[in-house]
């Protein structure tokens, strides 16, 4: 029987792109910068990866919800050697809310044993649609992953929390967020993405999947936080601790 | 004794039968020699095709620079290399005189003459002929026994099989027992003027003395004859199956042009990788013709790894036991189930060890070329997926970002903040550009040496433009890393903005920009005249455009840098600029050529080390065991590295670059 | 408005962050009738209650089957009381806890939800809550739609109410066993080797560059000031190369990459290396002898000055506050 890893993928901006508010928009000018694959899922990617090298009945399946450049990402994760990958057609941006509908839904009708995703995406930051889909699916969650042992029935996943490692035991199926210590992601090279191109992208539509989307997060403002880097020489320790609590959110 | 009855006999001694006993043997063991060597020659004719062409010339050429040089043989190991030449120079010789009376023997046959009346082999002729080959004689015998001597001290660093002794110690029999022969011959066929001969007639004095009379003689002759005769056969029966070998395929291996230049790589393309379905080697059959060639001509001497920096800083990389250990998979090329060359074969750890240096490919005496065996194996660990970790992050930075450190692009000028640069748009009527490089672009350090140079352009009146913030990372260190793919995507971005404003010169402080502007580029299309700014900054001073200040002798030191001294050969302009400002230049005990790498070619410093592990330590030690207080450097990953490792070591030496100890002799303009 | 707060506690006490988001509650339930309670999951918690009772009514929920925090029966717990109390608001500190729990039961409850808010005000009837994005370098402004919300705040968003005497009336929720989910299992918890947060992860990161000359002076003036800030410690290659750091505290290319909200680079000169591992960081504070060090080309404050003077004054001052 086969075991069926559901990775679920982000396209963001590369996280060396500087951030610009468009003025009077509610975006940010994505005209510089590079997308990227969200680096926590890469390291979901890998991780789902690694589990088919231990055992030998693993499909690894990564989904993107979004437009057609989403496909860049996908031959990224199907490079680095995902079997195929599907692509939920939908206007971005989506809330986590119904970032998880739609992957409950694919759940339901895909059968994974395991979704592996990353425990955050670096846009957003929200940290929720692993915990979402999980609650969606009555599934067992763990979250912020730094060691997935797995066995037969389940997984012993230590997590990394505030207080020290956790370690938890879930069984199958279950929802795992993966944090920045699970793995190194391994590079995907242009002659892996040309193996890939004979690799699957299936795409599917919302009315396919019969998903309508909620909003329930409506962006209502964005606000450049201000980083001169003007080098303000300051005079004694007392000024800069008082720049600090006036500029940081820290005190 | 008139010289024109100097001659002797040729198979003297030896009756009909026994010489066609002789020449049936003769002809046994050329075929075991060759149906042993067919196969080690099928598994060449299984690589890839290459284009290399071979010619005699070309062969000797290289006999002369390569093999008998000092530059590679005698680098390291002058005594070894004396040694090699004795008893190559002396078998040579000896075979080549063994060929000379073999046609003699036949043109005799076929002229009808007798056995005592030579076609040519007398008078003159055979008066020189004769101690020429004792001589060789005696240079086998010395070559063998210091090979032995050597050999019994269990040196790990030569290599070792088991035919080696039987080969050594067949060589020393044959040169003794030969000189045994002759003076056998010359007692029994009481030759005239047998001082020609001199090593035989001292046998032969010897024997005589010791009591040999003629009559023992003709039968000991016959006895020796065919010992000398049975090892000579079995030998060159043995060649293909003993490390002897490795003259032939070394033959065929120097034979063949073009050499790779060092600094250069075999491109490959997109294309090709489509097609083929292959990027970089993982199998035997994925190396070229010539690259297997190279594995059975290696001899395992150690000269490379002796050069080797990574292996002198413990690495687990040998660059000769990269070769031996690809050359014993060739047992097996073509066949099914066979290991993994990166990472079975090679580890990973190994071949991430590289510095690129070249230091192995320029000193090996065969010409084999370990650097691009690694190289082709680094490929296909990136094409598989097989990097991660801060190797995998740097790439990455220099695809999306155009720099190792994922910098923002529109940073790239803010180095020349205050000093009025022109960029091409701001100067279209450049003579020459002046390419900046990430390093001092981006690191505060490198900073100074761009400003400097800046300052030094403009005091000469040069109309230097910068390309500005449509520079990216030349790729160099992408491409030696394996990653043909995020070079090329760079290189076809500096060669359109290149293109855009028609430029054809370009000169840069940084030796690996340098080498890939001019070694790397054409392979993507580019083709400029690039200059290193120690050559250009010479030229100004010799042209008097740039007039210095022979200010009170400093002592500094110069560091060579790898790409810039040996894969460039780039050595006297530093030092002549030096000398204009009339610096006292103490020099590095391995300088010029023979330099000590800094440790961050070939990617590595893009690798985690720690301060103990870190390639290049012995050259931080070298540095600080000379004491000098200012070190003068030319690159700026030498800038760094060097800079680190002095303040590791608590020295307070400063490092500067040669632009900035030119700029400060500057004169003052009246 | 009913706002509930779901607690963070060590089997004693309420964790600061859930004092701070009790007090962040307060002012979000702040007109007549609104209403503030704490709901405490776990087992044995007679003196957590107590503890949480001083900030206000205090709902029990206390069961062996509770007694460690496992997302997925303490989400369902949560969730219930969520309904049964017809609450308007679940709200928790930003921590792992409760972004593993608060999460979860986010998901239970509808998922209008907005994690590691740092404030908020009215707009007309809506409530809008500012995040940070992009790791800081945007603050959103959202509007949830839904019933009920479920937010995550900073600590720093607000001071813990006063503590009230006598204390707070404390409740017992009823927990349907039955309902409880069981498919996940707690091992154990490997408390952290040292004290201080991971470097990639922590909010501040104070480091120490070649200016530091033992390691005994790194733990007292490095360690020192990030301890005031909860804060982890880092290291330039420099330092480590000295042997005065461990090299997994190294930050940099080749060491670890880390985008803190306050990043505090202490006698580091600022390579390039260097500073491709702390580019990212939303404010740079750069300390040093040297006037000319690259180092204060990238930060947004400096002070030129011997650190063997400056920090121990920073840790002084912020002590006294």
């Amino acid at each position: 029987m086969s075991f069926l890893v559901l990775v679920p993928t982000k396209r963001v901006p590369d996280t060396d792109g500087v951030i610009r508010v468009v003025p009077g928009e509610l975006d940010v000018d994505t005209s510089h910068l590079s997308f990227v694959i969200n680096p926590f899922d890469a390291i979901a990617v890998e991780e789902a990866l690694r589990l088919r090298e231990r055992r030998d009945d693993v499909e690894v399946v990564v989904v993107g919800i979004g437009g057609e450049a989403y496909e860049d990402e996908l031959r990224t994760a199907l490079a680095m050697g995902a079997d195929r990958a599907i692509r939920v057609d939908a206007a971005e941006p989506l809330d986590p809310w119904n970032v998880a509908g739609i992957l409950a839904e694919l759940a339901r009708r895909l059968g994974p044993r395991l979704v592996l995703m990353g425990k955050q995406a670096v846009d957003d930051d929200s940290a929720q649609t692993g915990q979402f889909l999980a609650a969606q699916l009555g599934w067992p969650q763990a979250t912020f992953a730094s060691r997935i042992d797995d066995s037969e029935h389940g997984a012993e996943v230590a997590r990394e929390t505030d207080y020290g490692i956790e370690t938890l035991s879930v069984t199958w199926p279950a929802v795992i967020t993966a944090d920045l210590r699970l793995n190194e992601p391994r590079y995907a090279s242009l002659p892996g993405i040309l193996a890939a191109r004979g690799k699957p992208i299936e795409e599917m539509s919302l009315e396919e999947l019969g998903i309508e989307i909620e909003p329930r997060v409506e962006l209502v403002g964005l606000q450049q936080v201000s980083s001169q880097r003007t080098g303000r020489r300051l005079e004694n320790v007392t000024e800069l601790l008082q720049c600090l609590r006036e500029n940081t959110e820290l005190f | 004794m008139p010289t024109e009855t100097l001659t002797r006999e040729i198979f003297g001694n030896i009756g009909t039968v026994p010489k066609a006993i002789f020449y049936a043997l003769a002809i046994i063991a050329g075929l075991i020699a060759v149906t042993t060597a067919w196969p080690r020659i099928r598994r060449w004719r299984s690589g890839r095709a290459d284009d290399s062409r071979h010619s005699v010339g070309q062969l000797v050429r290289a006999i002369f620079t390569r093999v008998l040089s000092q530059a590679t043989l005698g680098k390291t190991r002058p005594a070894a290399s004396r040694a090699h030449r004795c008893l190559f120079g002396g078998f040579a010789v000896l075979t080549l005189g063994t060929i000379l009376i073999a046609v003699e023997h036949v043109a005799a046959l076929l002229a009808g003459r007798e056995a005592d009346e030579p076609v040519f082999h007398k008078g003159l002729y055979y008066a020189i002929y004769e101690p020429v080959m004792d001589l060789a004689g005696l240079a086998v015998l010395a070559g063998a026994g210091w090979f032995l001597i050597r050999r019994r001290h269990g040196d790990s660093s030569i290599g070792h099989r088991r035919s080696d002794w039987m080969v050594l110690f067949a060589l020393l029999f044959l040169g003794a027992s030969g000189f045994l022969v002759e003076g056998l011959r010359i007692i029994e066929a009481d030759s005239p003027g047998r001082w020609v001969s001199f090593v035989g007639a001292a046998v032969a004095g010897g024997l005589e003395t010791a009591g040999v009379t003629r009559e023992t003689a003709v039968v000991v002759h016959r006895l020796a004859w065919w010992l000398h005769a049975v090892v000579a056969l079995g030998l060159l029966a043995a060649v293909p199956s003993t490390r002897l070998w490795h003259a032939v395929a070394g033959s065929v291996l120097l034979s063949g042009h073009p050499e790779r230049p060092l600094g250069t790589m075999t491109p490959v393309t997109i294309e090709e990788v489509e097609a083929t379905g292959v990027f970089g080697t993982s199998q035997m059959t994925h190396l070229s013709v010539r690259q297997l060639v190279s594995l059975d001509a290696c001899v395992s001497c150690g000269r490379c790894q002796d050069e080797c920096p990574a292996h002198a800083a413990g690495k687990p990389l040998s660059p000769r036991r990269v070769v031996q250990d690809l050359a014993r998979q060739l047992p097996g090329i073509g066949s099914d189930n066979r290991p993994a060359l990166a990472g079975e074969v090679v580890s990973e750890e190994t071949l991430w060890s590289c510095t690129t240096c070249s230091a192995c490919v320029e000193v090996c005496p065969l010409g084999v070329d370990p650097l691009e065996l690694i190289i082709g194996m680094r490929r296909h660990l990136i094409g598989a997926g097989a990097v991660r970790g801060p190797a995998a992050t740097a790439l990455q930075k220099l695809s999306r970002s155009g720099n190792p450190w994922g910098l923002p692009p529109d940073q790239r000028m803010d180095w020349a903040e205050g000093l009025e640069v022109p960029t091409v748009d701001d100067q279209p009527d450049f003579d020459v550009l002046y390419w900046v490089g990430c390093a001092a672009a981006y690191d505060r350090q490198s900073r100074r040496t761009a400003r400097a140079m800046v300052r030094l352009l403009q005091a000469a009146g040069v109309r230097f433009a910068v390309l500005g913030e449509r520079e990216r990372c030349t790729g160099e260190s992408a491409r030696r890393m394996g990653e043909e793919f995020v070079f090329a995507e760079l290189a076809a971005h500096n060669i359109e903005e290149l293109g855009k404003h028609k430029v054809t010169r370009i000169v840069t402080h940084c030796p690996h920009c340098l080498n890939s502007l001019k070694h790397d580029y054409p392979d993507a299309g580019g083709h400029y005249e690039v200059v290193h700014h120690s050559e250009f900054l010479s030229t100004l001073v010799a042209e008097g455009r740039l007039q210095v200040d022979r200010t009170s002798p400093e002592p500094v030191t110069f560091h060579d840098p790898c790409y810039l001294a040996r894969v460039n050969g780039i050595v006297d302009a530093p030092r002549e600029v030096l000398e204009a400002t009339g610096a006292q230049l103490d020099e590095l005990p391995r300088h010029g050529c023979r330099t000590a790498c800094c440790g961050a070619g070939g990617g590595r410093m893009w690798l985690d080390d720690g301060p103990e592990d870190r390639v290049g330590r012995d050259r931080i030690e070298e540095i600080t065991a000379a004491g000098a207080e200012t070190v003068v450097v030319s690159c700026p990953f030498c800038r760094t590295m060097i800079g680190d490792g002095l303040a590791t070591e608590g020295s307070s030496a400063s490092i500067v670059d040669l632009a900035e100890v030119l700029l400060e002799s500057l004169k003052e303009s009246g | 408005m009913h706002v509930l707060v779901l607690a963070e506690h060590d089997g004693d006490r309420l964790r600061a962050g859930t004092t701070a988001a009790l007090g962040f509650a307060r002012r979000l339930a702040d007109g007549d009738g609104d209403q503030v309670t704490c709901l405490v999951l776990g087992d044995s918690l007679a003196t957590v209650a107590d503890d949480a009772a001083t900030f206000g009514p205090v709902l029990v929920a206390s069961h062996a089957d509770l007694a460690e925090p496992l997302a997925d029966r303490w989400a369902e717990v949560t969730a219930g009381v969520m309904r049964s109390e017809s609450a308007d608001i679940l709200l928790g500190a930003s921590s792992t806890f409760s972004r593993d729990i608060l999460g979860r039961a986010g998901g239970l409850l509808g998922g209008a939800m907005a994690s590691d808010v740092t404030g908020f005000h009215r707009d007309g009837g809506h409530l809008v809550w500012q995040r940070p994005m992009y790791a800081g370098a945007v603050t959103a402004s959202v509007v949830l739609h839904g019933n009920p919300l479920i937010v995550t705040v900073r600590p720093t968003a607000a001071e813990p109410p006063e503590r009230s005497s006598p204390p707070a009336s404390i409740t017992p929720v009823e927990i349907d066993l039955g309902r409880l989910p069981t498919s996940t299992g707690h091992l154990g918890l490997d408390g952290r080797p040292s004290h201080r947060p991971d470097v990639t992860e922590a909010r501040v990161v104070v480091s120490g560059g070649r200016g530091l000359k033992t390691t005994e002076d790194f733990e007292r003036l490095v360690g020192g000031l990030a301890d005031r800030f909860d804060g982890a410690t880092g290291s330039s290659r420099a330092l480590v190369d000295a042997g005065l750091a461990p090299n997994d505290l190294q930050v940099g290319q080749t060491g670890k990459v880390v985008a803190p909200e306050l990043y505090i680079a202490v006698g580091i000169s600022g390579a390039v290396q260097h500073l491709a591992g702390m580019k990212n960081s939303r404010v740079i504070v750069a300390v040093n002898s040297d006037p000319h060090a690259p180092i204060f080309e990238v930060a947004d404050y400096g002070i030129v000055g011997d650190l063997y003077d400056i920090v121990p004054e920073m840790i002084r001052q912020l002590d006294a506050d």
